[in-house]
């Protein structure tokens, strides 16, 4: 769905900055984790902002148990990113990440935190870096645990009527590990997304 | 006044600031180790400045806390410990001896790239907080929380389950096997003539036999057995996986239980004896309500045919 404010052109525009920043983000991913990583082509929409419960249910199928992990960013653009896991290959990337001994549920919460935290600043800080954006973020912190995708976000305790996703999948060559991430944001900060992006496009 | 004119006053808050503040670089070396850090550590910044990280400290857990501060360096990120998945990096001492229960002080940590003018990382900045304060209110309120829930499922004499919750788990353990199969019972039992325990020895005698039969047959069931208190002086044991053969044994194992051994109470003893009804899930029952039914109405046939005894 595009809007008027927000059309073809700036879409485009966003997807080849994202596309530019998850090829850094997956080479840097991979140096760090000493493994190969695969990171997707971003999907990017503009939806209802009660749309969005719907879209990551169909994302990673109704059924599937996710933990979610969200940690918002702030600069002139301001938003929030998820990171939903499933339940596999948890234990594998903790070991790659330096995590050692019992693998307890305080420490597994603790990696997936550490986990989201690495994805997001790597994938937005990327993508706002080309913008000319420096982002700060707060801290990340569990938003649901074995919660069925399609219920990890209450529509009621939105505040805005439509959102921008950008969705990547996050997963390693080896290994059942697999993550999606998700940026939402709300309104004012789409419209001036938009404005940032005219001007790198005025610039080019 | 323009802070950045009086370089001496920004030292003045990064050294004196009531949070922890130092930076290393990237051979781990210390680079800045603020007041907050020498006074909890015991270690002043001339012991530490210049020196690795790990030297200083060697109870850090170093495999871990390298991984995460070359992210850093690499990633030009942020990062982040909270002390709710890991309550603190440097053993320090906390404030609170006497109310703490807690073995050092919580710490919550923010990890900074510290950019140089050509945008690459030459240092990462540590700000620690002393989360302590925070840890023991959620500590406290867990602990409020774990009792008002179990006040809420509890009956208040006996300490087994009360009605309510008994209830759910009969319901819970019925939609489960009507969903999956393999056998449930109940056995509903009763203290046999109660009214007179009450009026010749006191409400107080009363209270007694009945918080020690409840007793006595909690520590007789199977640990997934669940018993409650119906209500007065009747209770519930719900059975899963068990067949009707299985649940008569049951109810004339504690009927045994309950007749073999008197109720002592101000030295006087008391023979007390149960009366139980016991009926297994079938088919046909749709709600669970209809178990609670059967069992009730064995319970009264045994009532009838002389009491302290098992009818199904």
């Amino acid at each position: 769905m595009s809007t008027p404010e927000f059309n073809e052109e700036h879409r485009d525009a966003l997807q080849e900055v994202a596309n530019v920043a998850m090829g850094e983000a997956g080479a840097k991913l991979a140096e760090l984790l000493g493994t190969f990583v695969r990171l997707s082509v971003p999907r990017i929409e503009i939806s209802a902002a009660t749309q969005v419960p719907d879209i990551l249910g169909k994302l990673l199928g109704s059924d599937n148990a996710v933990t979610a992990v969200r940690q918002s960013f702030l600069s002139r653009i301001q938003g929030e990113a998820i990171v939903l896991f499933g339940e596999a290959g948890c234990a594998e990337l903790a070991d790659l990440m330096g995590y050692e001994g019992a693998f307890a549920s305080a420490q597994r919460r603790e990696v997936l935190l550490d986990i989201a935290n690495v994805l997001v600043g790597a994938c937005l800080g990327g993508v706002f870096r080309q913008l000319g954006l420096e982002l700060g973020y707060s801290a990340p912190s569990l938003l649901a645990e074995n919660t069925l995708a399609d219920r990890v976000i209450h529509t009621e305790s939105l505040n805005w009527r439509r959102a921008l996703l950008v969705e990547v999948n996050f997963r390693l060559e080896q290994g059942a590990f697999s993550s999606h991430l998700v940026i939402l944001l709300p309104e004012h900060s789409i419209d001036r997304l938009r404005e940032s992006l005219e001007q790198m496009m005025a610039t080019l | 006044m323009n802070v950045l004119e009086r370089p001496e006053l920004l030292e003045f808050i990064v050294d004196r600031a009531n949070v922890g503040i130092f930076a290393l670089d990237r051979e781990m070396r210390v680079l800045l180790w603020n007041r907050f850090m020498a006074d909890h550590s015991g270690r002043g910044a001339e012991s530490v400045v210049g020196r690795n990280l790990f030297q200083c400290f060697p109870d850090l857990p170093r495999r871990w806390l390298e991984k995460k501060i070359s992210g850093v360096f690499l990633l030009k990120n942020f990062a982040f410990t909270s002390w709710e998945q890991r309550p603190y990096l440097f053993r320090f001492p906390h404030g609170r001896p006497v109310t703490g229960g807690i073995d050092f002080m919580q710490q919550s940590c923010t990890f900074l790239p510290m950019l140089d003018a050509a945008g690459g990382v030459d240092a990462v900045c540590v700000t620690l907080v002393d989360a302590t304060d925070t840890a023991i209110a959620h500590r406290k309120l867990e602990g409020a929380l774990a009792t008002v829930r179990e006040s809420a499922q509890c009956d208040g004499l006996t300490g087994v389950f009360n009605r309510r919750r008994l209830e759910e788990r009969l319901s819970e353990e019925f939609y489960r096997v009507r969903r999956y199969g393999g056998p449930l019972s109940l056995v509903m039992f009763d203290i046999d003539h109660f009214k007179r325990v009450n009026d010749v020895h006191g409400h107080l005698a009363g209270d007694e036999v009945l918080r020690i039969i409840a007793a006595r047959v909690a520590a007789a069931v199977r640990a997934s057995d669940v018993l409650g208190r119906y209500g007065g002086e009747e209770f519930c044991v719900v059975l899963p996986g068990t067949e009707l053969a299985g649940a008569r044994i049951v109810a004339e194992k504690l009927r045994e239980l309950i007749a073999s051994e008197p109720v002592v109470y101000k030295d006087v003893a008391l023979d007390i004896t149960i009366s139980c009804g016991a009926a297994q899930a079938a088919a046909e029952h749709t709600v669970w309500d209809e178990l609670v039914r059967i069992a009730d109405a064995a319970l009264y046939r045994a009532k009838g045919e002389g009491r302290n005894r098992v009818c199904s």
